[in-house]
């Protein structure tokens, strides 16, 4: 949810036609609902923390600290003790090292403002360790080795400090790396900026070819092409496939193949087509069957057995995902 | 401080989404609800205190200042109480002070929600809204522009319980085995959510991970419409309207409440994030205030968001130990409605852990969600003849805010 200097402060597309509509309850009988909005523009004030977010910029992380009972707030959420009868707080410089205080969760589904950047970690740092008492910064994580996924970012370990390039004086203008992800000659830099490290696409994984894979292929294959039809006879699993465009490479331990996404239908080719945006690894191909049984491309890629290049070829799974469903829902009414 | 009871309760079907009422007629009919229940009149319900968490959903800034007339409260004193997951907690808690205090002798105590009228226009579905207009409870500076969500903030909380205590809310079976107990409570209410669905062990583990590893879709409370109201009266009028009814008044024997600081840190005041101390502390002071101790409750209707933070919860409200909580499961603690009759009561050893269905099968209108609880657990009481249940709620950033209610089933009141 970084919106960009100048850009408008609601997306553009973050909007609804006005109508009012018809809906059917459960008792048969029709009942209308109007479209509205609760939206509200702030000019919102930093106020007591203007300090803090304009440290940031600088590419300073700052604290509030207090001589009497020595504890160090971070971020530096007021400048009175609560703890001392609210003496007054002092500003102190922070390393740019901390330790993550517990293990991280990864948010899959974000919330409407966050769609697009799931995968995500969010997670607490001990930033002044060395104080008897401390708060922990609520913290964007991210990893140089591909997806934010469960495993990395676990209690205890030591994260660096990196500032975006550009800062405008926001939470987001920080995020904590490993520290092991750090080149050795920048661990002590400070600020170290995110250009200066590489999150550029990692080495996808090795498949290890052989022939049980390759019938797991054709299985998989046949699986999903008999999803593609069922698709061609569902309206729900249409409106979710609408508006999507998508030509995506599959390189498996079984062979390979590509998801051509268009028109509000999807359809599988086998190799790997030229033109792809990019190319997913699973060196298990049964992952696809048990999609197409309900199991979940998403799930795939948080456990890891389907390895991704980067964020945005995230963002197409959660909408395969309900295509089994879809598909199986509007069958079963057909039925009845 | 006067002596307060549970006079009658009222609650809706709770349902995805209402699209035959709006939240006036979904107050109103809770509202209606128990009012039957303690056969009285709105006449003689002397003030209201209402449980609505979020403007946002009901897309009003003063939403109850628009259903004091239409349930009847014109003219007498109204109270709104907003306390996140816990605001019916807090709602019960103040309307019971009201009564304790001498205020007044007969409250309506009424919450709800109307969540899923939110609507994302991206996706085309509401989901996202609804989680976006919760993530609104998290602060504007640190918090909600990192992405914060109900479910990665009780997450976060589990996996630092999980760090200090591992190998216990980390057993996918026994929270698998968690849900299809409350499934097989939710399938006794007949207002619950979810009263129809066959939830197993096998579709929970392999049901989608929501914030991998402890919360998987089936593991998760819903997002629900609907109300419910309790009538609290002083000693007198509870007798007095005990009469009336033929059911026994249900007493408020002892209530805490605690709400933890918003940041979490190291020592000081600051949250510790592997436990859930506002759980622990409003239990002790409720206890203590009853004079009571855990073993001597059988019925808890606990606030269970998420299964993880449910067995926490458990723990934290000493029923079992904190980092073997696994033990509700792997000893037979938590009992399996299946496995009792319908006025029987739990023997010893044993407890009925949210029989309603919980939050997770029975429903989460969250400014009602606790008189839910408090609904079914004097149900269950009266039904079962139990002498002594618990009432819990929780609510807010990393479980922070935390109530507690014993409850006492009226000695000479026969069915």
């Amino acid at each position: 949810m970084t919106i960009p200097k100048g850009q408008p402060a609601l997306p553009v597309d973050f909007n609804l036609e006005s109508e009012v509509s018809e809906i059917e309850g459960r008792d048969g009988e029709t009942y209308l609902q109007f479209t509205t909005h609760m939206v509200t523009f702030y000019k919102q004030t930093y106020g007591e923390h203007s300090r803090f977010f304009m440290a940031l910029r600088d590419g300073r992380l700052i604290g509030a600290h207090c001589s009497q009972c020595k504890q160090v707030m971070v971020p530096a959420a007021t400048w009175h003790c609560p703890n001392c009868n609210f003496a007054e707080m002092t500003e102190i410089d922070l390393p740019h090292r901390g330790v993550l205080a517990y293990t991280a969760p990864i948010t899959i589904f974000p919330s409407a403002s966050f769609l697009g950047d799931a995968p995500f970690a969010r997670g607490y740092v001990d930033v002044a360790t060395e104080a008897p008492i401390a708060s922990f910064l609520p913290s964007r994580l991210r990893t140089t080795t591909g997806l934010e996924r469960p495993g990395i970012f676990v209690k205890g370990i030591e994260l660096k400090l990196v500032f975006e390039d550009e800062r405008q004086g926001s939470i987001r203008d920080i995020f904590w790396v490993p520290m092991t992800e750090v080149p050795q000659g920048l661990r002590d830099k400070k600020p170290l900026l995110a250009s200066e490290l590489d999150f550029t696409t990692p080495e996808p994984p090795a498949v290890h070819k052989d022939a049980v894979k390759a019938a797991a292929l054709k299985e998989a294959i046949a699986a999903m092409r008999k999803l593609a039809g069922d698709v061609g006879k569902s309206r729900r699993a249409q409106a979710d496939l609408a508006g999507h465009e998508h030509l995506v490479g599959v390189n498996t331990g079984g062979g390979d193949f590509s998801i051509s996404v268009a028109d509000s239908r999807f359809s599988i080719v086998e190799g790997l087509s030229a033109g792809a945006e990019h190319t997913l690894v699973a060196d298990d191909p049964e992952i696809f069957t048990r999609w197409v049984h309900d199991g979940s491309l998403t799930d795939a890629a948080v456990e890891g057995t389907l390895w991704l290049p980067h964020k945005e070829a995230f963002q197409l799974l959660p909408i395969l995902d309900r295509l089994p469903r879809s598909t199986r829902r509007d069958l079963r009414d057909e039925k009845k | 401080m006067r002596k307060v009871g549970i006079v009658g309760a009222g609650i809706t079907e709770c349902r995805g989404r209402w699209v035959e009422a709006t939240y006036w007629e979904l107050f109103q009919q809770a509202t209606r609800r128990a009012c039957e229940d303690a056969k009285v009149t709105v006449d003689e319900l002397d003030s209201v205190v209402y449980g609505i968490y979020n403007d946002i959903f009901e897309h009003q800034a003063i939403p109850e200042s628009s259903l004091t007339g239409l349930i009847g409260m014109a003219n007498k004193p109204g109270t709104r109480v907003t306390s996140g997951g816990a605001t019916g907690f807090y709602a019960m808690r103040t309307a019971v002070m009201e009564v304790a205090s001498g205020v007044s002798d007969c409250v309506l105590c009424v919450g709800g929600e109307k969540a899923t009228d939110c609507f994302d226009p991206r996706s085309k579905s509401a989901t996202p809204m609804v989680i976006d207009t919760i993530a609104k409870s998290w602060d504007p500076f640190y918090e909600y522009p990192l992405g914060a969500t109900a479910s990665d903030s009780y997450m976060q909380m589990c996996m630092g319980y999980d760090d200090t205590y591992p190998g216990d809310i980390s057993d996918s079976d026994v929270r698998a085995r968690m849900i299809e107990i409350l499934c097989h409570s939710g399938n006794r209410n007949p207002y619950a959510q979810r009263r129809e669905e066959s939830v197993t062990v096998d579709q929970v583990k392999a049901s989608r991970w929501i914030i991998a590893p402890f919360l998987r879709l089936l593991e998760a409370c819903m997002y629900t419409e609907g109300a419910g109201a309790i009538v609290f009266a002083s000693e007198d009028k509870a007798r007095e309207i005990a009469e009336r009814t033929g059911q026994p008044p249900v007493w408020i024997r002892g209530i805490g409440a605690a709400n933890e600081s918003y940041s979490p840190g190291r020592g000081g005041n600051y949250k510790p994030l592997n436990r859930i101390a506002s759980d622990r502390i409003a239990a002790e002071r409720a206890y203590q205030a009853a004079g009571v101790k855990p073993s001597d409750i059988k019925i808890i209707e606990a606030h269970d968001a998420f299964v993880a933070q449910l067995m926490i919860t458990m723990g934290e409200l000493g029923f079992v130990p904190i980092g073997k909580t696994r033990k509700l499961i792997d000893e037979g603690i938590m009992l399996d409605p299946k496995d009792l009759a319908d006025d029987e009561a739990p023997g010893d050893g044993q407890l009925l852990i949210n029989p309603s269905g919980g939050l997770i099968f029975g429903g989460h209108f969250v400014g009602g969600s606790n008189m839910f609880s408090t609904w079914s657990c004097r149900r269950e009481m009266i039904n079962r003849q139990i002498p002594l249940g618990l009432v819990h709620g929780t609510g807010a950033i990393n479980a922070c805010f935390g109530g507690a209610m014993v409850l006492e089933l009226d000695e000479g009141g026969a069915r």
